[in-house]
């Protein structure tokens, strides 16, 4: 299968989006690489925290104007936006492959999710609407507004680069407020792209700012007076040792999405083919790189044979996973986005069988490349049996194309297993029986749940939630949560002689 | 090769799409009479395509089965657009009648196939396998002319 044309022909060096301006960073460069083919695509500016500084005020001072357009009026933006987005949807999936190495499908996915968040913010006219109530006291009457703060700061992870800034950037400038995003070093392309379109759909000249870098600048944007709240997707280390913290510090709202480890429970009563298939996707899909990759299968029974029968069909489908570059529309498993993050894996898998777990697929040695490229960042998926939950690998944040498999006597055991680990992102159950969903669903301590869906990820018009040390903040990125996270509260209660 | 993921499968079907269109512009042609009725089906080929690919862009998401959509062998819809010279009209009829039908069974298969990438793309390969069905009866009747 011939490869999909690539969208980044030449090296260029980025640069940043401030204030409806591309400007050049003082800062020092670095390469940005294709996992796949580890030939750099781009250079991206490590900026400085004067220009943290400067992309601040510009949003700052937008916002005053931005504040009064009509919500209606903000939303014909968005509504711009999306058609750019569309139509210009393909190279923009084929950026995100290219940067991170998701297969062609994974990206034009998390394009469709990305695009969804801003749809759903279109509808910002009806959605910050506030309510009234008449006569709270004799001739008194009571109301709340919604009302925008003024500068937000969005901090992107590595593993989707396009989509999650989405999760934020359009509910906060529908509401009124300017932002600044802070794309991965490693993957900023998609953002540049974006912050293109955004050009081009006519926001006005600091309501969307890019700005690239690492911890200066967001050493910066955290400590910064004027910034009023930060939304952030990475490591519960950082979540909160850094953001939390610095937050609290400066009087900052914050949603501190971070680190999973997700169990996925199997009855033995489930649909084992479905089940199968979505094993593969929640698993192996974003090559593992994924807050809500399913990391443990917990498989409920004492019945051996199913057992067997069972892991021998994800064995061989795990084993038929066509690794390559993601451009190639036949690949199903893309490259891990670094060599540092492939060795942080192969280290975990060293660990498994150190401590006694069986290795049914050892995804360092059991992999076929399709296509001619350097195994550098490539790694193939990798099943371990005999784990438990005291093992490094049943209980950390992996993030790669890792199952580990365990095996319990009943649905009670996997729910306590489940929730005695310290994350609690997305844990799923299989099965055909109504009543275990049920008890599932009611007793896991887990943000998002799934009933026979391997990746719970909630669509644009509901909160992304998360629980434990995977979640920090009260309000949630998407839909109306993330409306009224960007929004403060005004009461108004008026009385006239 | 077996075709496994949404990509391949959506390029497989616009590509069986492209061959039968440009089978037909040529059937168009060469044959002056019934060129209307050959250029309405390359036309709605190129129709078919859009649907395909709005049905596929409208609905693709990371959280479906993307990459383990189809288990399709592409060898069991080889179609046989070359039409050497010489070839009776008739011959040419049958033809098209063979081409439409291993269509149609590429579309009903798929549709059976994807039901996990949501209603849409199920749904768009069905409705096109029915409107190829009435090209069955159309080649049909200009085979019995």
């Amino acid at each position: 299968m011939a490869l999909l044309e690539e969208p980044i022909k030449e090296v260029r060096t980025l640069k940043n989006y401030i204030d409806g301006e591309w400007v050049e960073s003082k800062g020092e460069v670095v390469d940005v690489v294709n996992p796949a083919t580890y030939q750099t695509i781009a250079k991206v500016p490590i900026s400085t925290g004067e220009e943290m500084d400067a992309a601040v005020e510009a949003a700052k001072a937008a916002f005053p104007d931005w504040r009064r357009t009509t919500p209606v009026a903000r939303a014909r933006h968005l509504y711009r936006l999306k058609e750019l987005l569309e139509e210009n949807f393909e190279e923009v999936s084929r950026i995100q492959t290219q940067e991170h190495g998701k297969t062609i499908d994974e990206s034009r996915g998390e394009t469709r999710r990305g695009i969804e968040n801003v749809e759903v913010a279109c509808g910002i006219p009806t959605l910050m609407q506030g309510y009234y109530s008449e006569d709270i006291a004799h001739g008194i009457d009571e109301w709340v507004i919604p009302t925008p703060l003024g500068v937000f700061g969005i901090i992107g992870p590595f593993n989707f680069p396009f989509m999650i800034p989405l999760w934020s950037a359009p509910y906060a400038v529908a509401t009124g407020n300017c932002v600044i995003v802070k794309p991965s070093p490693e993957v900023p392309n998609s953002q540049m792209k974006l912050a293109e379109l955004v050009e081009e759909a006519g926001f006005p000249p600091g309501v969307w700012n890019v700005v690239n870098g690492e911890r200066a600048v967001v050493g910066r944007v955290l400590e910064h007076p004027d910034v009023k709240g930060i939304t952030f997707v990475g490591r519960t280390s950082t979540a909160k040792e850094v953001i939390c913290k610095k937050c609290g510090e400066t009087g900052k709202k914050y949603i501190a999405q971070a680190s999973a480890k997700n169990f996925m429970t199997i009855m033995p009563d489930c649909d084992v083919e479905r089940t199968v298939t979505a094993m593969m996707t929640s698993f192996f899909g974003n090559t593992g790189q994924r807050c809500l990759s399913a990391a443990n299968a917990v498989i409920v029974g004492e019945d051996d044979a199913f057992y067997k029968s069972f892991m021998d069909r994800v064995v061989e489908q795990t084993s038929n996973i066509k690794v390559g570059y993601g451009l190639d529309e036949s690949v199903q498993m893309g490259p891990v986005r670094d060599k540092e993050k492939k060795a942080r894996i192969v280290e975990y898998i060293e660990s498994g069988i150190k401590q006694g777990a069986k290795i049914r697929l050892d995804g360092r040695k059991d992999i076929k490349i399709v296509g001619d490229y350097p195994e550098t960042c490539f790694l193939g998926p990798t099943i371990f049996e005999d784990v438990t939950p005291d093992m490094r690998i049943g209980s950390e944040e992996i993030f790669g194309p890792v199952m580990s498999v365990m095996r319990v006597k009943d649905l009670n055991e996997a729910i306590e297993i489940a929730n005695a680990n310290p994350y609690g992102n997305g844990d799923s159950i299989f099965t055909t029986n109504g009543k275990s969903a049920r008890e599932y669903q009611y007793n896991i301590t887990s943000g998002n749940v799934g009933i026979n869906i391997g990746i719970v990820a909630p669509m644009a018009f509901f909160p992304f939630s998360g629980m434990k040390d995977s979640f920090f903040g009260v309000l949630h990125t998407q839909g109306r949560e993330a409306v009224r996270f960007f929004t403060e509260s005004k009461v108004v209660i008026q009385r006239w002689f | 090769m077996i075709l496994h993921t949404a990509s391949e499968g959506i390029t497989f079907a616009r590509k069986l799409e492209n061959d039968s269109a440009e089978f037909y512009e040529n059937l168009a042609q060469r044959n002056a009479e019934d060129a209307e009725t050959f250029l309405s089906f390359a036309g709605e080929n190129k129709k078919n395509i859009v649907q395909v690919e709005r049905a596929y862009y409208g609905v693709i998401t990371d959280a479906i089965e993307g990459c383990f959509a189809f288990n399709i062998d592409p060898d069991d819809y080889t179609l046989k657009t070359a039409v050497p010279d010489g070839t009776g009209y008739t011959d040419v009829l049958s033809q098209a009648l063979e081409i439409e039908k291993t269509i149609i069974k590429f579309y009903t298969d798929a549709a059976e196939q994807s039901r996990s990438l949501m209603a849409d793309v199920p749904r768009a390969f069905t409705i096109i396998a029915r409107k190829r069905g009435n090209r069955l009866e159309k080649l049909d009747s200009l085979l019995r002319r």
